[in-house]
């Protein structure tokens, strides 16, 4: 047995009438030169009782009187007061907020014992993480080291807090531009995948990028230091990058070029494309609509299209048939009702709906491939996320960050409803996803109108611990984030603070001293508060070992956009290395952008054999084109309403 | 049990008076007549002082405290506590603890005490000190033999300290005593030791001597003289030396006597010894009310020494009235 040397007391706990020990507080002092510091953790020990705190405040004075005895003695000299023969008495003296008692019954004022400095024992301890460390079935997840004291010891969150069912949602503060909060979630994510619990299942992240390149490279190694992979190997994560990474961004309005940063030769082909048709987008109407467009009649009318007009035989009582499935097909379905409607010269309302109605909504969900062109297809198949095969411990990139908001509100809340859905049903492949949202000010502000992603997120944050659904957020001021959606998170990350956002009423709780030190964090260090933990603690993280987004940009820029008929081919020379450009070049002459687009899609989504048979039958034969003949116009015999649509 | 609950128990009367001059030493010259022989030229003159470096040094003081616990009839038994320190300057300027040493023990009148009382006391104290009286001595009397036996056994305290100090002082090390360097041959003798006298009971000048001395400017001090009478007992040069300017307080005000080694080297010497101590002025010695000539080592020293004091010395600050038993 190796002996441990005796623990040596470096303060020891006072206590007067104007500042007692309480059983949540107690003061104690040190020498000037102890290893203490806001945030470390100590001991007290008297007796059978331990009680753990963790520094909140530290102070310093002197046996100076006033400080006009200071200016006496020195006789007016600052520089002579620095070379008084005597130094003055001084003291350090610290305020400590408890973080656990042993025993924890009856709860008592902390003794006036001896201080000593916490170890990696004390740490797991003081935090009670003994509880889910040490357990049968450990739910332990390192967040980052404690470093305080000469000591480095790992700090865990309890993964049923962090992701389920007990509490779950992680929510990250801090200020732009210091590369933590991005840093800290990639973090996160690896040491989830390596510790989330065997006996939990499987579990996988989505995570939607809003900003420049920032998760583009999630499968490429960053730069580490030594140090950061010493404290890799002391949390037990792997410094490697994520081996499965999957991305998926929309194509530009060409339908060829793919709408993300990360389009270098040697990374495009990892992108797959993600295009969505009508049957994606019309269950997400209402995130396309305006507020105004919103009426009951509208709805109703939506509903009667989902119900009995999209993808399936529907006669439209003119005697013509439809089977609509994609946004051409609605629109024939749109201009036959109503031709039928002005041929037949019956009333303003066909099945119950007016007309007004009806071509208010066709012409809004016309509009949304106009709108989200590259994202909705008129036409043709649509690439989707692979809802039900969900791999553990993949990685699954959304690039958004270059989409039109409108475009950003669809996929997010197509891909979380999806997600909701196929939780609820046990049939995602995993049984966990973390989802990862940033810049929370502009997708949940605390103010503002009730968009649909807001929603969303409120959906996710009040229900999602139940279904494995897990909310890792980040914004820059958290007081101006919806209370309900940082309120619903069970962890709560800070990085570096404004100084204007901590003087907002949600820092209240934290003493003076804490908010200096959130002001001034350096890189890599943050403050967690979890829900086993009775104060706030501060971690340092290793830096992510992944390649951040703007280093990515300077190893693999962006390439500009490939010509169409370069795009083309080069999106099938990928899916099958035998196909020579110039045969794609040749194959798609003098053919429109549209039937080309409309077969590349089948192809992707198809995935056939020989790729470029395919691609030519999806293409068809070259049709001359007809003069085009003239139509007959009926004029309405009566005038149908005086609505401009 | 502590020895004076088992006075009580007894059948003495519990008592809780603090004296009034019990919390302190007191520097009161009150022995022989003293005297003056100007060692450094034929009349006081005052020289200039400029501030220089101190050297390293060890500062000693000591301190005293007494209360009356119990009486037999009208005879005082006293409680007291003594305790002396030597605090080390390191080169860090701070100073630490070399050498301490303390006492807690009785005084009374053994011989007068009923034989119950007397009994209980040398049972239950190891540390008695008897006060000797004659038949009928008045109380107040016995509270001044009370004080001369606590301040004697301070001063045997703070001898035996200085005396263990000198024994392992640096080379260029100094020791600077709170109060008279007489008091002990082997620090009267020591060529880098120091007394300094904060209390001016004791007049070793008269006439225009006097005045000279007694209106010293700042930053100046005396001419060195042989002290003589007082407390002396072993001989000592000395001078006066002024901290503060006195005008607009006191006459005393920054006064400090300044004692060393009887030795031509002590006046070679007195003006550059002069200038370190009075670089010790800064940092002043506040709170405390003396600190226009308390060194802020020494009072560094007294500080430590009452922390570790016990604290039930203290005069009580709840009410001294009857206690109504509810």
């Amino acid at each position: 047995m190796i002996a441990r040397p005796e623990p040596v007391a470096i303060g020891r706990v006072v206590a007067t009438e104007l500042k007692p020990s309480t059983p949540h507080q107690f003061h104690f002092w040190t020498a000037n030169e102890s290893p203490i510091g806001i945030g470390a953790i100590v001991r007290v020990a008297e007796g059978e009782r331990v009680v753990y705190g963790v520094v909140t405040d530290g102070f310093a004075y002197s046996d100076l009187a006033t400080p006009l005895h200071d200016v006496i003695g020195a006789e007016g000299d600052p520089a002579r007061a620095a070379e008084s023969p005597t130094v003055r008495q001084e003291i350090r003296y610290w305020t400590a907020a408890v973080l656990r008692q042993i025993p924890e019954e009856p709860l008592q004022p902390v003794p006036l014992g001896q201080v000593f400095v916490a170890s990696d024992t004390d740490v797991a301890q003081a935090l009670r993480m003994d509880a889910y460390l040490h357990s049968a079935t450990p739910t332990a997840i390192p967040i980052g080291l404690y470093t305080s004291g000469g000591l480095e010891a790992p700090v865990y969150l309890d993964a049923d807090f962090l992701l389920g069912p007990e509490a779950a949602h992680l929510n990250i503060s801090g200020v732009s531009g210091l590369a933590t909060k991005t840093s800290a979630v990639e973090f996160l994510l690896a040491s989830v995948f390596r510790h989330f619990p065997a006996h939990k299942g499987k579990v996988a992240a989505v995570c939607f990028n809003v900003k420049g390149p920032d998760l583009c490279f999630l499968d490429q190694p960053g730069d580490l230091s030594d140090e950061d992979r010493r404290r890799y190997e002391l949390l037990d994560v792997p410094a490697a990058p994520f081996e499965r990474v999957h991305y998926f961004a929309p194509l530009k309005a060409d339908g060829v070029n793919l709408n993300t940063l990360r389009t270098h030769p040697e990374l495009v082909d990892d992108v797959t494309p993600l295009t969505w048709g009508l049957q994606e987008v019309v269950d997400f109407a209402e995130v396309l609509l305006n507020r105004d467009d919103i009426d009951a009649k509208a709805d109703a009318f939506i509903d009667y299209l989902r119900d009995r007009v999209l993808g399936r035989s529907f006669e439209d009582g003119f005697g013509n048939s439809h089977q609509v499935g994609t946004f051409a097909d609605l629109d024939r379905f749109f201009r036959l009702v109503f031709d039928g409607l002005e041929m037949s010269g019956r009333s303003d309302t066909w099945r119950t709906h007016h007309i007004a109605t009806m071509r208010k909504v066709r012409n809004r969900l016309s509009n949304i491939s106009t709108r989200c062109k590259g994202l909705v297809t008129d036409d043709g198949p649509s690439s989707d996320l692979p809802w039900g095969a969900f791999e553990d411990r993949a990685v699954y990139v959304i690039d958004v960050a270059n989409v039109d908001p409108l475009g950003q509100d669809l996929v997010f809340a197509r891909a979380v409803s999806k997600l909701r859905e196929h939780l609820e049903r046990r049939d995602l492949g995993v049984d966990a996803v973390v989802v990862f949202v940033d810049e929370l000010n502009k997708y949940a502000p605390g103010d503002g109108p009730e968009t649909y992603v807001k929603k969303m997120l409120l959906d996710i944050s009040e229900r999602g611990r139940y279904l494995g659904l897990v909310l890792f957020s980040a914004e820059q001021f958290r007081s101006q984030v919806h209370r309900r959606v940082v309120g619903n998170a069970g962890t709560q990350v800070f990085g570096r603070m404004d100084m204007d956002e901590l003087a907002t009423p949600g820092y209240q709780v934290l003493s003076p001293a804490t908010k200096i030190k959130l002001a001034t964090l350096p890189v890599g260090e943050l403050m967690v508060r979890h829900p086993h933990f009775t104060q706030p603690m501060f971690v340092r993280f290793p830096k992510p070992p992944v390649l951040r987004g703007r280093d990515g940009m300077g190893r693999f820029p962006a390439t500009v956009d490939l010509p169409f008929e370069d795009a083309v081919a080069r999106q099938l020379v990928h899916m099958d290395r035998r196909i020579r450009p110039n045969q794609v070049k040749d194959l798609i002459a003098d053919r429109t952008e549209e039937d080309v687009r409309r077969a590349l899609a089948a192809v992707r989504q198809k995935r056939p054999e020989d790729v470029l048979a395919y691609f030519r039958k999806m293409l068809g034969g070259r049709v001359a084109s007809d003069a085009p003949r003239e139509r007959q116009v009926v004029p309405p015999l009566n005038p149908i309403s005086d609505e401009p649509y | 049990m502590t020895w004076w609950d088992a006075l009580v128990r007894a059948g003495a009367v519990p008592a809780a008076y603090v004296p009034p001059a019990s919390m302190g030493r007191t520097d009161a010259d009150d022995g022989a007549e003293p005297g003056a022989d100007l060692v450094e030229g034929d009349a006081v003159a005052v020289h200039a002082i400029a501030p220089t470096l101190s050297p390293p040094a060890c500062f000693l003081d000591g301190i005293e405290q007494w209360k009356v616990v119990g009486y037999d009839g009208v005879l005082p038994v006293v409680r007291a506590y003594v305790a002396a320190a030597v605090r080390r300057r390191g080169p860090d300027r701070r100073l630490r603890t070399a050498f301490e040493s303390s006492r807690e023990f009785a005084i009374a009148p053994l011989a007068g005490l009923a034989p119950e009382r007397r009994r209980a006391l040398e049972e239950h104290c190891a540390d008695v000190v008897e006060i000797t009286t004659e038949q009928g001595t008045q109380p107040g009397r016995l509270l001044e033999l009370a004080r001369r036996a606590v301040d004697s056994a301070r001063a045997a305290l703070e001898r035996d300290l200085a005396e263990r100090c000198l024994a392992g002082l640096g080379q260029k090390e100094w020791l600077v005593v709170d109060g008279l360097l007489s008091v002990s041959g082997k620090l009267a003798g020591h060529p880098r030791a120091l007394g300094v006298i904060k209390s001016h009971g004791a007049q070793f000048f008269s006439g225009a001597d006097l005045e000279r001395a007694l209106t010293v400017p700042a930053d100046h001090r005396t001419s060195v003289f042989r002290a003589r009478g007082g407390h002396a007992r072993n001989e000592v040069y000395s001078w006066y030396l002024r901290l503060w300017p006195w005008e607009g307080n006191d006459l005393l005000y920054g006064l400090v006597r300044i004692e060393a080694r009887a030795d031509a080297a002590t006046i070679a010497a007195a003006t550059a010894t002069s200038g370190w101590l009075l670089a010790e002025r800064a940092p002043l010695a506040t709170p405390d009310t003396r600190w226009d000539r308390l060194l802020y080592p020494i009072h560094d020293v007294e500080t430590y020494l009452k922390a570790r004091a016990p604290r039930d010395f203290a005069v009580s600050r709840v009410s001294r009235l009857p206690r109504t038993g509810t």
